[in-house]
């Protein structure tokens, strides 16, 4: 169970890093457009049908 | 009328217009030549997978809209810096587009785009309705791309951000962290707690509560400094003006609930709430950055682009095109027929017909000669004519419109929310119960006494309470969304419930504001309408838009008469179309054969030999299922007035007066506003209207609604818009906004209840602290899923 008193931490670390990591996508604008980004994928498929 | 709907748009097809294509092996009907044309476009270029991944429709393409002409006009060497990043070969855009509906659009644009000469690269932000375009001048001219976009059915104009867009970018930008730091803090926080419950319940090393608690407090505290800093910042606000919102009770709980968690994870004793708190942030948030988000959207969707209007100013004989910016009073300038006049002014040379339905509601043009005023947003109909500028921007008409407007939203009558109004009391309630609990344990001698008064806060935190309203209220809103009712403010659906009267303004609103062939007199109506179709094709007078077919007859000579009608040579034969005035100079109709009572507009086609040869009925379309609507409300107990600039003839040609309770003809947007005062005090007001005039009354009645072809000023002024225009939708609404009316009472009442019957227990020291937190957790979740029905 000590074990937790290195785990926890690291964890924490690593939530920080993502907390970090999503902060900085947010300012480079990767979040600008929420309305279309999850549907795009249905829209690529049909590029490449189109391109075969 | 079991007609399928049009195939690009989804509006009714109207009655014997056949408008057909053939379309992925199937026949399908078109509401208009407009629509018909955008889809034979899109089939064209290979793109019909539009219509298979489309989730909503598109907008009907009856308004037309010239793209040509704000592209033509960033070419001036000033203002093309402002507007195009010039990278050598490649130059860059911003474009504003309009009536994209859904991500389909998107890549409908993007692709066709792609597959042109010369664009290097485009991409489109849906959220903001904004393209990024790239593309090499040498290869493709900036006109050709804008009018590719129009060929598809949607409007571009030249974009450059204002101070308003990017205010807006940095504050989604910074409540998209909030959240999202708010949300991970959530999901760790819950982690720890779910262990701290289950040591609670099976023994734990007080070294690993510790541990836990420790992490709990790490993760928390980001959220609360960073994530709940807004509603500190409003509570900050309430305590300084004296009136407490729902802001004040919930930055209570979070700071209060925070503060002791942090002193009974330093001294050992109590429980730690950082579970609770991180969670009630994020679903604040969460309520929060929807309703943002619906109203940056509206604005998104509302730009209007001042500076990129001109005007042909006559200058010493010579005519130049300038920017309107830099036209100034006592200029002559030159006003081609079809054009929207800039500013207001006299009439120095020609006579025309100007279209004030902007302003008056009134759809047909009202003849002006020399010497007579124009005003600005109104539109010239038939001839080039000449106006001294009288006065500019500020100072014309439609911007005391405006300032009017200004006035009105002012003046507008508060709804109380219920939540509000429950929160003053509740604030100062909660904070008298706590401090008398601390003095009277403290009173008895108790060490606990300071833990107590943490389970009575707790106990009481307005947890349910606050997220009531805010969860019932996002839920309906998506609703209304799917329903084709964007609502941008917040008051809107508790408004919308208490709404007793309903007020609509008549054209563009309850009917389309356009002609339509009502009938036909002839011996042979087809020809008859034919020739009809073949004279007006040039014209654009509104009337000729209820000819908007397409003739193969060939016309030639054709002239204009102000106020009169069109004549043109088709087949070495001479042809009049008009009014009874314009014909009977080559022959006198036989004023038996046609119905003068007709409540509409009576055109006479006539030949100059045959004299008379068919007589054509227009009227004034009213939008489907507007008098079912009108009368559903008025069965619900509702009141319907209508409040209209037209005149009594042409209200009474498509609506009869009595299916409303308040029937108000030939009204200034003054006068509008003024009765909806009077009535303001006595029921509470949703008024629905399109136009320039109408815009006072939208910002000062209690609820507005807006259609989707609304004038711009309509849309920013209202507190909702009509987006798919289908009337019907205003009572789906009316029902829906009462339900979540009730929602919110069954929510308040059970969180109100759950606070008052723990309470007492609470004071008595009945209540450990753990089992208040998860009392907590357990009444804010019934409250959230009690909201969901509403999205059903």
């Amino acid at each position: 169970m000590e074990s937790l008193y290195l785990l926890i931490p690291i964890a924490a670390l690593f939530v920080f890093i993502a907390v970090g990591i999503f902060t900085w996508a947010v300012k480079k604008d990767q979040f600008e457009d929420l309305d279309r980004e999850g549907q795009r994928i249905l829209f690529e498929e049909d590029d490449n049908d189109n391109s075969k | 009328m079991s007609l399928a709907p049009c195939h690009h748009c989804g509006e009714d097809v109207p009655k014997n217009l056949n408008i057909q294509s053939e379309i992925d092996n199937q026949v399908v009907d078109f509401c208009c030549y407009g629509c018909q044309a955008i889809a034979e476009f899109i089939k064209g270029a290979d793109l019909s997978n539009y219509y298979q991944h489309r989730t909503e429709k598109a907008e009907s393409a009856q308004d037309k809209f010239n793209s040509e002409n704000k592209f033509n006009l960033i070419k001036d060497n000033e203002l093309y810096p402002l507007y195009v990043f010039v990278d050598e070969q490649t130059h860059h855009i911003q474009i504003s587009l309009k009536g994209m509906t859904c991500a389909a659009c998107a890549w409908l644009i993007e692709t066709r785009l792609k597959q042109l000469d010369g664009v290097t690269s485009i991409h489109i932000n849906l959220s903001t309705s904004l393209a990024t375009l790239e593309w090499q001048p040498h290869l493709i001219d900036i006109i050709n791309i804008a009018k590719e976009i129009q060929y598809l059915g949607y409007q571009a104009s030249p974009y450059r951000a204002d101070q308003t867009d990017l205010d807006i970018k940095k504050a989604k930008k910074t409540s998209i962290i909030r959240l999202g730091i708010a949300g991970v803090g959530m999901m760790q926080v819950m982690m720890s707690a779910i262990a701290i419950y289950a040591g609670d319940m099976q023994g734990m090393q007080q070294s690993f509560k510790s541990l836990l608690s420790w992490a709990s407090f790490v993760f928390a505290t980001p959220v609360v400094i960073y994530s709940a800093f807004p509603f500190f910042k409003a509570a900050l606000r309430d305590l300084k003006t004296r009136h407490f919102t729902m802001d004040l009770p919930v930055s209570l709980g979070i700071g209060l609930a925070y503060v002791s968690s942090i002193y009974s994870m330093l001294s050992g004793t109590g429980h730690v709430y950082f579970d609770s708190v991180t969670m009630f942030t994020f679903f604040l948030l969460l309520g929060r950055f929807l309703e943002e988000a619906a109203r940056h959207k509206s604005h998104a969707n509302n730009r209007n682009q001042q500076e990129l209007s001109s005007a042909w100013r006559i200058l010493n004989g010579e005519l130049t095109e300038v920017p309107l910016s830099k036209i100034t009073k006592g200029d002559t300038i030159l006003i081609k027929s079809g054009q929207s006049i800039p500013v207001d002014g006299i009439i120095i040379k020609g006579s025309t017909s100007i279209d004030e339905s902007s302003l008056t509601g009134e759809y047909l043009p009202i003849i002006k000669t020399t010497g007579q005023h124009v005003v600005a947003q109104t539109i010239n109909v038939d001839q080039n004519i000449e106006i001294k500028v009288t006065a500019i921007g500020k100072q014309t008409r439609a911007a005391a419109i405006e300032r009017l407007t200004d006035r009105a939203l002012s003046e507008k009558p508060k709804i109380a929310k219920i939540a509000d109004n429950v929160a003053h009391y509740f604030v100062i309630l909660v904070l008298i119960c706590a401090s008398l609990t601390y003095i009277g344990w403290s009173l008895l001698g108790s060490d606990e006494a300071y833990w107590i008064m943490i389970s009575v806060l707790v106990v009481t935190c307005p947890c349910a309470l606050s997220l009531a309203t805010p969860v019932a209220l996002t839920s309906a809103t998506n609703k209304l969304k799917d329903l084709g009712l964007l609502v941008t403010r917040g008051h809107v659906i508790e408004s919308l419930a208490k709404c007793q009267h309903i007020v609509f303004d008549k054209t563009g609103t309850l009917t389309h504001g356009q002609f339509d062939i009502h009938s036909v007199q002839s011996n042979n109506q087809s020809l008859c309408l034919d020739i009809a179709t073949a004279l007006e094709s040039e014209s654009i007078h509104p009337i000729a838009k209820a000819f908007n077919q397409e003739s193969d007859l060939n016309v030639t000579k054709l002239v204009n008469h102000t106020g009169l009608g069109v004549e043109g040579k088709i087949d070495n034969n001479f042809y009049r179309l008009g009014n009874i005035n314009f014909v009977s100079k080559w022959s006198t109709p036989d004023l038996q054969s046609f119905d003068s009572d007709f409540a509409g507009l009576t055109l006479f086609l006539a030949e100059k030999k045959q004299g008379v040869i068919g007589i054509i009925y227009l009227q004034d379309r009213l939008r489907p299922h507007s008098l079912e609507t009108i009368k559903d409300l008025r069965d619900n107990n509702l009141k319907v007035s209508l409040l209209t600039g037209d005149t009594l003839e042409s209200a009474n040609s498509v609506l009869n007066s009595n299916s409303f309770d308040h029937f108000k003809c030939q009204m200034s947007p003054e006068q509008k506003w003024q009765w909806l005062n009077t009535q303001n005090q006595s029921s509470n007001i949703l008024m629905v209207g399109d136009g320039l005039n109408d815009v006072p009354s939208l910002a000062g009645a209690n609820t507005s609604i807006a259609m989707a072809g609304s004038s711009d000023l309509a849309k920013i002024h209202a507190d909702a818009v009509l987006i798919n225009s289908h009337i019907q939708t205003i009572n789906l609404a009316i029902q829906l906004a009462k339900k979540c009316q009730r929602v919110i009472k069954q929510n308040l009442f059970w969180a109100a209840s759950y606070n008052t019957i723990m309470l007492p227990a609470a004071i008595m020291g009945f209540v450990p602290a753990w089992a208040a937190a998860i009392g907590m957790a357990l009444s804010s979740l019934l409250v959230a899923l009690n909201a969901s029905r509403l999205s059903k």
